[in-house]
């Protein structure tokens, strides 16, 4: 455990019917990270989006990037703000 | 990927969306009272000289779909010679496949006119590009008025919550404000159609 305090946001359109890929990530990211995570925070919105951030820092938007994230994208993200390695 | 008879029995009729909706359904109810039909509209409904198939392809979390269904589901109500008939969208891809929105986007609604023997006449998709341009000029004048909000074009993940709630309630406000602009809009868009392919 690094102590670090690392939080994720899911930005998704609630219109969109995107609530199965906020959930997919939500639970990959879980599985993933279990307690190292400070919090998931799921954000219910419009417009199109899909944006995810970690500890501030837009990883993926939809408007940007398009699409959707790859999980190994965000979990990348997450473990470089850990100090960690895959799987540690 | 041709639409017959058989695909046709497949789908719902409006009454059978509205009925088995998961979700939206007092906020569908309620658009569904507020929409006011132009009587130039009912008229050139009214006016066609043969029955006219829609079919519909919609989801009910679609927030286009809670706001633009209901215009055709009164339209139903109102003239005889239209039979519309909904598909899911998300169990009927093959369909729309076939409209996709810039030929690429799985937007939806989708309404598709048909002639009595399912020879495609014209389509409509989502909603018109006037509300969609209205809709972004209204909110970059919430964002010039509010600069707490930041950047339009910023994830709201930034902004602390109780600013992002006001947000949200400011966007709402305004949506809100645009209901009867959007369904006339509708309503235009799919006279015109109709008066171009009433054969």
């Amino acid at each position: 455990m690094s102590g670090k305090a690392v939080k994720v946001k899911i930005t998704y359109c609630a219109e969109c019917g995107y609530e199965p890929q906020a959930l997919d990530l939500t639970k990959a990211l879980m599985y993933e990270f279990g307690t190292q995570l400070t919090a998931i925070e799921i954000i219910p919105w419009e417009s199109g989006t899909f944006d995810v951030s970690v500890d501030g820092e837009l990883i993926h938007s939809m408007k940007r990037e398009g699409g959707f994230p790859e999980h190994a994208t965000v979990k990348s993200a997450v473990r470089s703000r850990l100090g960690s390695a895959p799987g540690v | 990927m041709t639409v017959d008879r058989a695909r046709w029995d497949k789908g719902i009729t409006y009454d059978e969306f509205k009925a088995a909706m998961t979700r939206n359904q007092e906020r569908f109810a309620e658009n569904e009272s507020r929409v006011a039909l132009d009587p130039e509209t009912v008229r050139t409904f009214k006016s066609l000289p043969k029955p006219l198939r829609v079919l519909v392809l919609a989801e009910d979390w679609c927030g286009d779909v809670i706001a633009n269904l209901p215009i055709l589901g009164r339209l139903d109500k109102e003239v005889p010679a239209l039979d519309v008939r909904i598909f899911y969208r998300d169990q009927n891809l093959d369909l729309m496949e076939r409209w996709l929105n810039q030929g690429k986007y799985q937007s939806i609604p989708v309404f598709v006119f048909f002639d009595e023997n399912f020879r495609e006449l014209g389509h409509w998709i989502e909603r018109p590009a006037s509300v969609t341009e209205r809709r972004a000029a209204e909110r970059k004048k919430i964002f010039a008025a509010h600069p707490e909000f930041g950047s339009p074009d910023a994830s709201v993940d930034q902004l602390p919550e109780d600013v992002r709630t006001r947000l949200q309630s400011e966007l709402q406000k305004m949506r809100e404000g645009m209901v009867a602009f959007a369904n006339g809009e509708v309503q235009r868009e799919l006279r015109e159609l109709v008066s171009k392919v009433a054969v």
